[in-house]
């Protein structure tokens, strides 16, 4: 049997994934009194999206923007602004400025050029919303920060169920030990978890086929606190609505809004609306809202697209390519280094990522909480909120302290060990782990990936028969795939079972795209092709009762 | 694979294992040069280049993720050299 380690970690906050998300909250429920726990599949110094940086951080400041309102209007119209509740982004963007600062006082460089300043990501003649910043050593600074505090980081520790009590409420999370190769069971006693385990890779192909790990986002975030908050009855919601990223080809990377350029054809001729002339204020914005002119041109034979920096003048050269280095993209500056790539007279190919979920998960209140007691939720897994690094810090500090405030109200006395959950996923996981033959996880993520691809996915069009055909295909494989797969280490049952947790979210995203009757953004229905104008503002939402999903519309808010 | 050690500069200090995102060296152990385990699952987010203490570790991109370019077209008032 795989060992349950015989100390269990007790805390008032279990945070999961020691994110930007999870290390804000984190810092700020201790700040509030609360033992808290960061537990994080890899290590809280260079985990997740923002593991070696970023440059954009959306921030509202009244001298600069204006109102509030003012400020809104441009976000919701900018590539993180859709599928959200405007309660939450009023409550977000007043605390927005408030994190800067901080950040900034912390040693994070919120304005190195001596100011705030507001480029990139932005449309000609309009307000700029996104803060320039160096972010290279963001994940360093705010994990010292939450050690200073007292917050206990539990790194390597990929957690892969919350457990609620008899009531519904949390009591619990489990876990696995992979800083060694024999797999231990940890189990975690709390009285409220956030879950902040960020955006969801790997559920499609990547632009290099089976090489999966090649994502603009982290490819360790594989959907495992969206899995685990759904199995205790969170709702999660606007799953069906596909999200794609952008960027150069083949070397996926986060950063299209650092590049200084303007996105051409063949022949040099710009092919989005809003530039002619690369400047460091605007970039071009064609890569953040008009992804599809990638395969677009490249269907109809008028591509490929290349971004082209070679008028960029050689001061706002040196600023992108300062700015690719505080977005953490050192590596892509090394790579096109290893080329020889001469972006002062050669254009680079930029094309269409693949789906990822980002702002599309489990759904929230303005407050951070759920629909279950003690669990919240924060960063690129929420579902009803998006503004990913800015997003990130500042929800996951409301997250932090209103879990505080929970836990110190609450009471915890369940008994973990006699947990049914615990008892059934050891079973499974000795399972997984004592199979002498079988498939492997890299089979079943592949496996869901072209199911994904080629049934929900956005190259074809969707429809009744094809979703439905997907989603049961997605059933035989989960079938198959738990009486047979074999894992040899801590490592293959921690991507075993985020290879299942993508299976299980995939069939979620069949069950909410069936049930959204219409067209709408990347959710192309060949069956529906209209865009229901009484659908706008309508969201989808899925959760377990009594053991079976249920779908439900509600209006945003 | 993806990140390859100078054998010769590695003080075995395990900090690239340790701070992997992808876990791709497995666990970390002092005293030992890091065993990359799980190449294929590199990110190639340069975490181990950074922060290794003595710059023993370089990335190998492979050949599918190449970037693609070409000569850029001069616009039209550069051609009439305006």
């Amino acid at each position: 049997m795989v060992e349950i380690k015989k100390e269990v970690r007790e805390c008032d906050v279990l945070v999961v994934g020691g994110g930007i998300a999870g290390l804000m909250a984190a810092i700020a429920a201790a700040d509030k009194g609360a033992k808290v726990i960061v537990a994080d599949k890899s290590d809280t110094r260079r985990s997740g999206s923002g593991a070696t940086g970023n440059d954009h951080f959306l921030c509202y400041i009244p001298e600069v923007h204006g109102t509030p309102e003012d400020f809104l209007v441009e976000f919701r119209e900018s590539m993180v602004g859709g599928n959200s509740d405007a309660k939450i982004q009023m409550k977000f963007i007043a605390r927005t400025f408030e994190c800067v600062k901080d950040w900034q006082r912390w040693g994070i460089d919120m304005k190195p050029h001596g100011q705030w300043e507001f480029n990139g990501h932005a449309f000609p003649e309009r307000m700029r919303i996104w803060l320039k910043y160096n972010g290279e050593n963001q994940k360093a600074v705010l994990t010292e920060q939450a050690l200073k505090r007292g917050v206990v980081i539990e790194n390597k520790t990929p957690i892969t169920e919350f457990l609620t009590d008899e009531t519904g409420k949390i009591v619990g999370a489990l876990g696995i030990d992979i800083a060694q190769l024999e797999p231990e069971i940890k189990l975690f006693k709390t009285k409220s978890l956030i879950s902040a385990t960020g955006n969801t890779s790997r559920l499609y192909p990547a632009i290099t086929g089976g090489w999966m790990f090649n994502t603009a986002h982290c490819p360790s975030n594989a959907g495992s606190g969206r899995a685990a908050a759904y199995k205790i009855g969170a709702e999660l919601v606007n799953l069906e609505i596909p999200n794609t990223h952008a960027g150069p080809k083949y070397f996926a990377r986060c950063g299209k809004a650092t590049w200084i350029g303007v996105l051409k054809d063949s022949q040099g001729k710009p092919v989005g609306p809003f530039v002619t002339k690369p400047t460091k204020e605007l970039g071009d914005i064609t890569a953040d809202v008009w992804h599809s002119v990638f395969t677009e041109k490249n269907q109809n034979g008028t591509g490929p697209v290349f971004m082209d920096c070679s008028e960029t003048a050689p001061e706002d050269m040196d600023y992108m390519m300062w700015g690719l280095k505080c977005e953490g993209d050192t590596a892509l500056i090394d790579a096109l280094e290893k080329q020889d790539i001469d972006l002062s007279r050669q254009m680079v190919e930029f094309t269409k990522y693949e789906p990822i979920l980002i702002g599309r998960g489990i759904q929230i209140d303005e407050n951070a909480a759920t629909n279950v007691a003690g669990l919240y939720a924060a960063g690129d897994e929420v579902g009803n909120f998006r503004s990913d690094i800015a997003g990130a810090a500042v929800m996951g500090r409301i997250a932090g302290e209103k879990a505080a405030e929970y836990s110190l109200n609450a009471e915890n006395s369940c008994n973990l060990a006699s947990h049914p959950t615990v008892s059934k996923v050891r079973s499974f996981y000795t399972e997984l782990m004592q199979r002498a033959s079988g498939p492997v996880w890299q089979e079943l993520n592949l496996a869901v990936q072209q199911i994904m691809h080629d049934y929900a996915g956005i190259t074809f069009v969707r429809s009744e028969t094809l979703l439905s055909a997907g989603l049961k295909y997605l059933h035989d494989l989960e079938k198959t795939a738990y009486k047979t797969l074999q894992c040899k280490d801590s490592h293959e049952l921690m991507r075993a079972l985020e290879a299942f947790d993508l299976l299980l979210i995939g069939k979620l995203i069949f069950l909410t795209a069936l049930e959204r009757k219409e067209t709408r953004g990347m959710h192309k229905r060949s069956d529906y092709t209209f865009t229901n104008p009484l659908l706008n503002g309508m969201f989808i939402t899925v959760k377990k009762e009594n053991d079976a999903p249920r779908t439900a519309w509600r209006k945003s808010d | 694979m993806p990140p390859v050690i100078d054998q010769k500069k590695c003080i075995k200090c395990a900090k690239c294992a340790q701070i992997c995102c992808m876990d791709i060296f497995g666990p970390a152990r002092v005293k030992e040069v890091p065993e990359i385990r799980y190449s294929e699952e590199c990110w190639h987010c340069n975490a181990c280049v950074l922060d290794c203490p003595v710059g023993a570790v370089t990335l190998r991109y492979p050949l599918p993720l190449m970037l693609l370019a070409k000569d850029a077209v001069l616009n039209s008032s550069a051609r009439e050299g305006n």
